[in-house]
C-alpha cells in the first residue's frame, strides 16, 4: 500500500474525528465514543502496523535530533509520525471538550481550542488549560455556586 | 437426564454475543482469557503491517506466521480458560494454579512477542541458529512452549480429579482424553521438527508452494500437520464427546475412548507420514 494513499485516507479519518467533536454538544456520548476512543484506536492501528513493518529497516532513532532525522527519511516512519500526531492530537481534543462539559466552559470558548489543537497540538492544550484556570479563578467560593473538582 | 450440568451450559450458551463469551470465559479464568484478547487484538496492527510489508520469508508474507501464531495461541488460551472452571474451586483459587495459569499465558504471550519482533527484522524464530544469542532464545521458546502446553494436561489431570463436577460421563473423559492427549500429541511431533532442525522433510524448503491457508508441504514431508491435529485433540475429541452424548448416551464412554484412539492413529500416520517424507493431501492447493 502506498504511504500517501494511507496519509490521504488517515487524514480524513482524523478530520471526521475533529468535526464530530465540533458538534458534540449534540451528542457528547458520540463523541466521546468516536472521537475520544475509535478514531484515536483505529490510528493506532496504523501506526503500529506501519512501526511493525518500517521500524527495523529504518535508520535513525531516538537518541539525537540527528538520529531522529534520519529516522524520518524513511518515508513510512515519517507517516507513521505523522499519524502518531493525528491519533494523539484527537484524543487530546476529545479530552478537552470532555473536560469543558464537566468543568462547563461554555462550548464557544472551547471552539478556538480545538482549532488550535488540531492545526498546532500542544498550543491548543495549553490555551485551553489557560482558559480553565481563569474559568477556576473567576469561580472561588463566592463568586459561583458550582463546586469545582 | 441432561447431557450438560449447569457448569457447562448456564451462562455460555445462554448468551450467544462475543462479549457475552468474554465475560464468561474471563469469569473462568481472567488471566488466560486476558491472554486471548491481547493475542487478538495484536493481530490488527499486524494484519495492517502485513498489506503494508513487501518482504517474503521462506516465500511467503513475512507476517503470516506470527499472524497464525496469535490466533493460534488466542484459541489455546480461551480454550484452557473454559476449561479451567471444571477444576474443583479449591484447586481453582490456589495460588499455585494461578501462578501456573498466569506463566501459561505469559509464556504463550511472549511466544508470540518474540516471533513477531523476528518477522519484523525478517530473521527466523524458530530454527534459528544463526549464533548464540538466537539459539539461546530459540531454546527458550522450546522451554515455554513446553511450559504453554503441559497447563493443558494439568487441567485434564485436574478435572480428571474432580468429583465433584456435575458433567456427563462422555463429555467428561472427552474432555480429560482431550486435554492430556493433547500435550502428549503436541510434544511428540513438536519435539521432533525441533530435534531435527527444520518441519520439512525432503521436498522444496519453502511456504510459496504450499497448501492454501495452512502452507503445509505438498511436495514432501512437513511435520507441523501432525502438530496441528494432535495440538487440537483438545477440540477434536470434546466435540466428539458432545456429539456422542446427545446420540449414544451421556452415560455411554466406550465411543468416546475409541474415538480418542482412533485420533491418536490419525495423529501417529500424519507423523510417520511427515517422517517418511509425504505429503499430507498433496493434491490440495
Amino acid at each position: 500500500m502506498d504511504p500517501d494513499i494511507i496519509f490521504r485516507i488517515t487524514n480524513l479519518i482524523a478530520l471526521f474525528g475533529w468535526l464530530v467533536l465540533l458538534a458534540s454538544p449534540l451528542k457528547p456520548s458520540l463523541a466521546e465514543r468516536l472521537s475520544g476512543l475509535a478514531i484515536p484506536l483505529l490510528l493506532s492501528v496504523a501506526y503500529c502496523g506501519l512501526i511493525f513493518a518500517f521500524w527495523t529497516s529504518g535508520k535513525g532513532g531516538f537518541g539525537s535530533l540527528e538520529d531522529v532525522a534520519r529516522l524520518f527519511q524513511t518515508r513510512q516512519l515519517l507517516l507513521a509520525g505523522w499519524i502518531h500526531y493525528l491519533a494523539f492530537d484527537l484524543f487530546v481534543g476529545a479530552w478537552i471538550a470532555r473536560t469543558a462539559r464537566l468543568d462547563e466552559v461554555p462550548f464557544w470558548a472551547v471552539i478556538p481550542c480545538l482549532a488550535a489543537t488540531f492545526l498546532f497540538g500542544p498550543a491548543g492544550f495549553l490555551l485551553f488549560n489557560a482558559i480553565r484556570s481563569t474559568k477556576s479563578i473567576a469561580a472561588q467560593p463566592g463568586m459561583s455556586t458550582k463546586v469545582m473538582s | 437426564m441432561s447431557v450438560f450440568s449447569e457448569t457447562f451450559h448456564a451462562p455460555s450458551l445462554g448468551r450467544p454475543t462475543a462479549t457475552g463469551w468474554l465475560k464468561e470465559l474471563s469469569a473462568r479464568q481472567s488471566v488466560l482469557t486476558g491472554a486471548g484478547v491481547l493475542l487478538v487484538a495484536a493481530m490488527l496492527p499486524m494484519g495492517f503491517a502485513s498489506l503494508l510489508d513487501a518482504r517474503l520469508f521462506n516465500g511467503i508474507d513475512l507476517w503470516i506466521k506470527p499472524l497464525k501464531f496469535a490466533l493460534a495461541v488466542a484459541i489455546y488460551m480461551f480454550t484452557l480458560a473454559f476449561f479451567a472452571s471444571w477444576v474443583e474451586e479449591a484447586t481453582r483459587t490456589a495460588r499455585w494454579f494461578r501462578g501456573l495459569a498466569l506463566a501459561t499465558a505469559s509464556a504463550g504471550t511472549l511466544e508470540v512477542f518474540y516471533i513477531a519482533l523476528q518477522a519484523s527484522r525478517d530473521e527466523a524464530s524458530h530454527f534459528n541458529y544463526t549464533d548464540n544469542l538466537h539459539m539461546a532464545l530459540y531454546g527458550l521458546m522450546g522451554i515455554g512452549a513446553v511450559l504453554m502446553i503441559g497447563f493443558s494436561a494439568v487441567l485434564g489431570i485436574l478435572i480428571a480429579r474432580n468429583r465433584r463436577l456435575d458433567v456427563a460421563p462422555a463429555i467428561r473423559d472427552a474432555v480429560v482424553l482431550g486435554l492430556t492427549l493433547s500435550f502428549v500429541l503436541t510434544l511428540i511431533p513438536a519435539g521432533t521438527m525441533s530435534a531435527m532442525g527444520s518441519h520439512w522433510i525432503g521436498g522444496v524448503h519453502s511456504d510459496s508452494g504450499g497448501m492454501a491457508l495452512t502452507g503445509w508441504s505438498r511436495d514432501g514431508g512437513d511435520l507441523r500437520v501432525a502438530h496441528l491435529f494432535g495440538t487440537h485433540a483438545m477440540h477434536f475429541i470434546p466435540a466428539f464427546g458432545v456429539v456422542s452424548a446427545l446420540v449414544l448416551g451421556p452415560e455411554r464412554r466406550w465411543p468416546v475412548w475409541l474415538f480418542a484412539l482412533l485420533f491418536c492413529g490419525f495423529v501417529a500416520f500424519l507423523f510417520f507420514q511427515a517422517l517418511a517424507g509425504q505429503s499430507f493431501l498433496p493434491w490440495l492447493h
